[in-house]
């Protein structure tokens, strides 16, 4: 390196001490900063950026990244249409509306964020991952008394008793319909719902790993373990409490398992 | 066109992402790993060729992302980690500060040590973010 070019990036790094960053100088710094991890610090810079140039959509799209990073959907999806307001047809800002639609179990919403993100940018492999996974699901999560009704054959219920400490027992099939829940409410309408969509968000989480269909998975919170057993059309969710020994869980939930498909005449 | 691709990542913390990242691959049958944030983006990953880091992020953080709304909605306390096995392997899922790991094994990993080796994982990213202790038992055999 040349002296002249060395003594002109030290003026450069002196000078930029003193004059003030602009908008795309902190939208840099924070994306980089947002790439690392270190969210709190990038989230500084967006906001200085945002009060600086309140209308830069590279902003707002970076403020929606952070919010949910921190778990905020509210605002997230709010920064999120603020993109859209500028840019009708923003993928990012498409996928970030998905995803947000996802969660909040509302698919008639969720499709068509997609479906615009990949019709014009049809490479796109977040969104035509998330559109192939969605693309299959025939009813999602239904409110309260509105789930679709199990029209199998009648279940001895005496047959499908949880073992001692066994709680939240729960069985669905593929598309959401609740075939049996141990205690039969609300509640159990919602953990049904919510058993399925983590059936299939995991189905195809394993598929796109290339490893296959799912058959059993185990959940640890800190005050329970729920253990799930599934086929194509059946899905089990069993909880314990938290110190639970992961081997019974397993055994008891195949012994449940067992049962149900039993009860209802589906051959293992 | 692929809008907008991440560019890797070179702080302190990212290093600390590439470091859990490598411990979990010394672990015999672990095919591959993940860091990701929990709106998808890919903060480290390491994945068999043919395997997408993008599309898997995605899915595996909307996974996450359904655990842990789902268990605040049915009031349960929140998830730590999660493993969900196929015919041909399993994934693993430890929720942090900054998002998921994600790690998969064959059909032939030792589910256990597997396990244990994410509790480390997620107690060291809880250290780095001076959050609450994940408890990490003594040994794979505890879990």
């Amino acid at each position: 390196m040349s002296f002249l070019r060395l003594l002109s990036r030290i003026w450069d790094a002196i000078t930029s001490l003193t004059r003030p960053p602009n908008p795309a100088t902190l939208f840099r710094r924070a994306d980089l900063y947002r790439q690392e991890g270190r969210f709190e610090e990038a989230a500084d810079l967006v906001a200085q950026g945002l009060r600086l140039s309140p209308n830069n959509g590279v902003g707002h799209l970076l403020s929606a990244y952070l919010h949910l990073a921190f778990r905020q959907i509210g605002p997230a999806k709010s920064e999120f249409q603020s993109v859209l307001r500028l840019d009708p047809y923003h993928p990012r800002a498409l996928l970030g509306l998905a995803k947000i639609a996802l969660e909040e179990r509302d698919i008639a919403a969720c499709r068509p964020f997609l479906d615009k993100a990949l019709q014009y940018y049809p490479d796109f492999p977040e969104a035509r991952a998330l559109q192939e996974m969605v693309s299959g699901w025939s009813v999602v999560a239904a409110g309260p008394g509105q789930a679709p009704a199990y029209a199998g054959p009648p279940l001895q219920l005496e047959r499908l008793k949880p073992p001692a400490g066994g709680r939240e027992f729960v069985l669905t099939q593929a598309d959401g319909t609740l075939v049996f829940a141990q205690h039969g409410d609300k509640d159990a309408e919602d953990l049904a719902a919510h058993v399925t969509q983590v059936f299939r968000i995991a189905s195809a989480t394993l598929q796109r790993a290339g490893l296959g269909a799912l058959r059993r998975g185990i959940v640890q919170a800190a005050a329970e373990t729920s253990f799930f057993r599934s086929n194509d059309r059946l899905i089990l969710s069993l909880s314990f409490p938290h110190d639970v020994k992961i081997g019974f869980g397993i055994l008891e939930t195949d012994k449940l398992w067992t049962n149900s498909l039993r009860e209802l005449g589906v051959r293992a | 066109m692929s809008p907008e691709l991440s560019t890797p990542a070179r702080s302190a913390r990212a290093r600390e992402f590439r470091r859990i990242l490598a411990d979990m691959l010394r672990i015999d049958r672990v095919r591959g790993g993940l860091v990701v944030a929990a709106d998808g983006l890919v903060i480290a990953a390491s994945l068999p060729r043919g395997i997408a880091a993008e599309p898997l992020a995605a899915l595996a953080a909307t996974l996450g992302r359904e655990l842990e709304v789902g268990a605040d909605r049915l009031k349960r306390t929140p998830f730590q980690a999660a493993l969900f096995s196929a015919d041909n392997g399993t994934i693993f899922l430890g929720s942090s500060p900054v998002g998921f790991v994600v790690v998969l094994g064959d059909k032939e990993v030792n589910v256990g040590l597997v396990q244990w080796a994410l509790r480390k994982a997620l107690a060291s990213l809880e250290g780095a973010w001076g959050s609450a202790q994940v408890h990490v038992p003594a040994s794979p055999d505890d879990m």
